[in-house]
């Protein structure tokens, strides 16, 4: 079974990612990046997230910064360019995004759903989808795409229950570990942050409070910001919180 | 630099909101609150009918330095609380009428208008409640009942037509207390250097006043009862906590059996009294509410101006902010009702070095050099430290383990960061 | 400097009392812990924090109590050396039993003395509670036990299951906290098993119970016991069914509650929760016991409706959300059961509100919500 995902989300997000770093796109060290051409005309080449879409903007130099309507053109110019050599990809408008995923809920999803149920479903989707023609590239994800990005997701959950529960991997010094006050990571309140902590007496975010609670409580040296261990945390924390609303502020 | 008022105008017009729906009114904060003066507190703190106006605050002043006030004419409200001096004597504990020796250290009055109660047991509500009662009090300024200072003042012909011009009447006591309530709220604690420093002017502190902060924020666990914010940027939580100051000089244990039995004999006095006069006073927090868990607790005191308004703690038994630290360092003194989040802390010299560094930058500018002088005089002290206690303080004695190992901070300040303060609107 | 300090006078006898410590033999402890009326060791300890009240509020109420006894519970200890926050908790635990005037007629001591079952800690925790001044009764939670199976508890401190009578009331010390054998065929490590008990959310133990045998035990035992007498029972885990997952429960709760359902007047008094806690089932009262090491927080679903919640405590503060206790027994054969909750004004639970389902003498509960 194939899906199709809001195209014009991500690709508006990617859009303004682009210009929030101020064009510099060059990719990071960290991340996977696109390669792009070396610039033809001395200027700073832009680029899709497609990985081939590009086009270089002779007037602007490396670290000079765009103003916010001509940014605008540039990312409308690569998106228009994107669509010309994607005519058929599925660029769901909004509402009809809307009406797919309903459908698609409808059916109860791929596994129980009865055959009858999901023809129609898929009916359904050919035709906001125009004419049934098979979409590509990031409009298409699979059965075995959704397991990979599960398996992938609960691998880092699963290293966050780890070290939830064991007072070395926190660098506790007296055997003292989260799951002993938090069995099932209870009273952590992930979906209650940003919020006034008393323990510091100002507000802070769900990791400040990891922290805190490994310096104190457990006894060991506070995480930086960008430790996997924190991160692993917080992943955990949040996924046994999954399904409760979000009510940030709330003690 | 130019100045910014701490709180931005989002969370001003919520709390205006929530106060609104709760059908309390609010004053409106004046427009150039100095930078460490929230707005929003301002409203949390001041009634709209308590707002000072220029006559209100000019006789509460005049009330507050006029030693006929006392019924012996020696004692004003200025003689244990000198604006020159920080709004305090410098005093371990006060004294009043005829070298009477109170209890307890005084408190400033720079910033008492935020206070969420008065005194340090917090047994008055409001400023205005504050300010009757030590002109009552026998030892302070020993007048008997409040008629005879109205009868005193209205002896005064300037104060007769004065309290006529600003409140339409003739003298009362409720009006004396609310002039003196409205002088009060106008003596701010703010524009300090640190306040300087978190608007942005990096160098207005220095970088071991910059460790310093981290470590109030860290290691040190200052904040969790000197609780910071912008919102409320008045270093304390307004809550009481034993730290263990009481159990230094009497038989705590004994003074708190004394004092519960006297709560369930039914046998009260005056908390004022007993506060101010007898050994109970010790008992801080809980001869006003009698709970247990109140037992030897007084109220966070604010920060700001610290340099300038020792000797310190309740009874005013630290002489200096060495001192200080090293009670906490060592974790307080064992009592049985010593607060739980009073842990030892394991700092070392250079630490609390830089802590009262920190400490020093909150400083008001009427204070600088007062300031400089009393910090230079404090560390002239440096090597009389009757609280030290290091082996204690870093786990070396009395196997009280149980300390983290110091966080790797790859920026000191990162640890009490902040989110930016926004510019005051037309600033 | 010839003065010492206050506070370096009391690490020092707190230095000589554990240097003492090590000097007493078994036969000292079982001496001190209700054989006779062995206070000696404990009168030659000089306490510089010994002192606890008792509810200022509620001391003028209440019915007079037939006798009041102590508890201590759930103080997880490990070896000094690696964590000295639970010691000092224990320690202040003993200190508030000892400093209670009138003296309870005895401690109940309601399990999770180690925090790993290892030889060290229960020797640690045998050593402080030597000083206790009353007589002690101990139980076995399954921190002590699944390291071993029991057999250094054994050792120190006798069978994990037995009875006595005091003043009219029937005692009963239930071992609650055997499980089925989920380690053989994991292939797991004495330790392995040990560290699976210890954790509360996983999925790996098996849930506790009395079992055949101790409910066949428990039978023989009353049979002898008039109905018309009130019923103490002692457990580790609550003897009813909270919440699975976090084996805050005792599989075979329903049968044991059956052996009891003759007599009118029965308690539970358990640990194992940390939290206060309190439940009413036909003829039973059910009391929870605080924790001297940390609290646990509420579970999310099966909350007996009579519990008048703590709020959650405040991590700052080492002790909030912890303490010990006592309970007095009425006339009735009843008990009130007093939480002692450090840093926070005590709570007592009355048997008149247990019994009345909630309806009368509330005790105040938290104006904050638990969720």
């Amino acid at each position: 079974m194939t899906r199709t995902t809001r195209l014009t989300g991500i690709a508006s997000a990617i859009a303004v990612a682009a210009l929030g770093i101020g064009l510099a796109t060059r990719s990071g060290a960290e991340d996977p990046g696109h390669t792009l051409p070396a610039p033809a005309h001395g200027g700073v080449v832009v680029g899709l997230c497609d990985g081939q879409t590009a086009l270089e903007l002779p007037d602007l130099r490396e670290g000079a910064t765009l103003s916010h309507e001509r940014a605008q053109q540039v990312s409308d110019q690569l998106m228009a360019e994107w669509r010309a050599k994607n005519p058929h990809a599925a660029w769901d408008e909004a509402e009809t995004v809307a009406k797919a995923d309903e459908a698609a809920a409808k059916t109860g999803g791929s596994d129980s759903a009865s055959a009858g149920a999901k023809k129609a479903a898929e009916a359904e989707k050919a035709k906001s989808t125009g004419g049934g023609v098979q979409v590509q590239t990031y409009g298409a994800f699979s059965e075995r795409d959704e397991a990979i990005w599960k398996a992938a997701t609960d691998d880092f959950v699963h290293e966050g229950d780890r070290i939830f529960h064991d007072a070395k991997a926190l660098g506790g010094t007296i055997g003292v570990s989260c799951d002993m006050c938090h069995p099932n990571a209870a009273n952590t309140h992930p979906e209650t942050y940003p919020k006034y902590q008393v323990q510091f007496g100002r507000v802070a975010l769900l990791r400040d409070m990891i922290n805190w609670c490994i310096g104190n409580p457990v006894r060991g040296k506070p995480l930086h910001d960008d430790d996997p261990k924190l991160k692993a945390l917080e992943a955990y924390i949040l996924a046994q919180r999954k399904g409760v609303a979000l009510d940030y502020g709330k003690h | 630099m130019r100045l910014r008022v701490l709180g931005s105008g989002v969370a001003l017009s919520l709390v205006v909101g929530v106060l609104a729906a709760a059908g309390i009114e609010r004053a409106k904060p004046p427009a150039n609150l100095p930078p460490g003066v929230s707005s929003v507190l301002y409203q949390l703190a001041v009634p709209a009918d308590a707002v000072p106006t220029q006559d209100k605050v000019a006789l509460g002043d005049k009330l507050f330095n006029d030693k006929r006030l006392s019924v012996d004419d020696s004692v004003s409200c200025a003689t244990c609380h000198d604006p020159a001096r920080g709004f305090v004597d410098h005093k371990p504990q006060s004294e009043g009428i005829g070298s009477h020796r109170g209890k307890r250290n005084a408190p400033t009055v720079l910033n008492a208008m935020f206070n969420a109660t008065q005194f340090w047991d917090g047994r008055a509500p409001t400023l205005e409640a504050q300010a009757k009662l030590p002109i009552l009090n026998p030892i302070e300024m020993g007048q008997r009942a409040p008629e005879d200072v109205v009868k005193k003042v209205q002896g005064i012909p300037e104060y007769v037509q004065t309290f006529r011009q600003v409140f339409g009447r003739d003298v009362n006591y409720d009006d004396l207390a609310a002039a003196i309530a409205a002088f009060e709220r106008t003596q701010y604690a703010g524009d300090s250097p640190f306040d300087h420093y978190l608007a942005g002017d990096d160098k207005a502190i220095g970088d071991d006043a910059k460790r310093g902060w981290a470590i109030f924020n860290g290691k040190g666990r200052c904040n969790n009862c000197h609780a910071f914010s912008i919102v409320s940027p008045i270093f304390s939580d307004q809550k009481f906590h034993n730290i263990g100051i009481a159990a230094h000089k009497t038989d705590f244990i004994q003074l708190a059996a004394k004092g519960v039995a006297m709560v369930r004999s039914g046998d009260l006095e005056q908390i004022d009294h007993l506060a101010l006069e007898t050994d109970l006073s010790e008992l801080g927090r809980f001869l006003v509410t009698k709970n247990l868990s109140d037992v030897g607790t007084f109220k966070t005191p604010t920060l700001r101006n610290i340099m300038v308004t020792g000797p310190y703690m309740h009874d005013g038994s630290l002489a200096t902010l060495w001192d200080v630290m090293d009670h906490y360092n060592k974790g307080g003194v064992p009592n049985p009702y010593l607060d739980g989040g009073m842990q030892r802390i394991g700092l070392s010299e250079a630490e609390i070095d830089d802590t009262v560094a920190f400490l020093a930058t909150l400083t008001s500018p009427p204070f600088k050099d007062f300031a400089a002088q009393e910090l230079a005089a404090q560390r002239g002290r440096k090597d009389t430290r009757p609280e030290r206690d290091t082996d204690v303080a870093l786990g070396k004695k009395g196997n009280l383990g149980d300390l983290a190992p110091d966080p790797d901070l790859k920026n000191p300040a990162d640890i009490g960061a902040l989110p930016p303060i926004p510019p005051a609107p037309g600033a | 400097m010839g003065i010492k300090s206050i506070e370096t006078k009391h690490y020092e006898e707190r230095a000589d009392f554990f240097e003492r410590l090590r000097h007493l033999s078994r036969r000292d402890f079982f001496k001190l812990a209700g054989l006779s009326a062995g206070v000696a060791m404990a009168k030659s300890v000089v306490w510089p924090h010994a002192f606890q009240l008792v509810d200022v509020a509620d001391a003028a109420q209440g019915p007079a109590p037939k006798f009041t006894f102590a508890y201590i519970s759930d103080t997880h200890l490990y070896e000094q050396t690696l964590n000295d926050r639970f010691v000092r908790a224990i320690m202040k635990a003993v200190d508030d039993v000892n400093a209670l005037d009138p003296q309870p007629d005895f401690v109940l001591f309601g399990g999770d003395l180690a925090q790993l079952g290892q030889q060290k800690e229960l020797e640690l925790g045998r050593d402080i509670l030597k000083t206790v001044k009353a007589p002690i009764h101990m139980m076995v939670g399954e921190h002590d036990w699944f390291l071993d199976m029991g057999q250094v508890w054994r050792d120190y401190f006798g069978a994990p299951q037995y009875s006595f009578d005091h003043k009219g009331t029937h005692f009963v010390v239930l071992m609650s906290v055997n499980e089925k054998d989920f380690w053989t065929s994991r292939g797991m490590t004495p330790m392995q098993r040990m560290q699976t008990v210890a954790g509360l959310d996983n999925g790996t133990q098996s849930r506790f119970e009395v079992g055949e045998d101790g409910r066949a035990w428990l039978k023989a035992d009353l049979a002898k016991v008039p109905h018309t007498t009130p019923l103490v029972i002692f457990s580790h885990s609550p003897l009813y069914k909270y919440y699975r997952n976090w084996n805050f429960w005792t599989e075979d709760a329903d049968e044991v509650q059956a052996i009891l359902r003759p007599y009118p007047s029965v308690t539970v008094i358990h640990g194992h929760t940390h939290q206060l806690l309190t439940n009413h089932i036909n003829n039973i009262d059910f009391h929870g016991m605080l924790s001297t090491a940390w609290p646990w927080p509420y579970a999310p679903e099966g909350l007996p409706h009579v519990t008048v919640q703590m709020n959650r405590a405040d991590p700052f503060d080492q002790f909030d959300g912890c303490g010990d206790g006592s309970v007095n027994l009425l006339q009735s054969g009843l008990v009130d059961k007093l939480y002692t909750l450090w840093d926070r004004n005590p709570v007592t639970v009355r048997a008149s509100y247990v019994r009345s389902g909630g309806k009368v003498d509330r005790p105040i509960g938290t104006k904050l919500a638990s969720y």
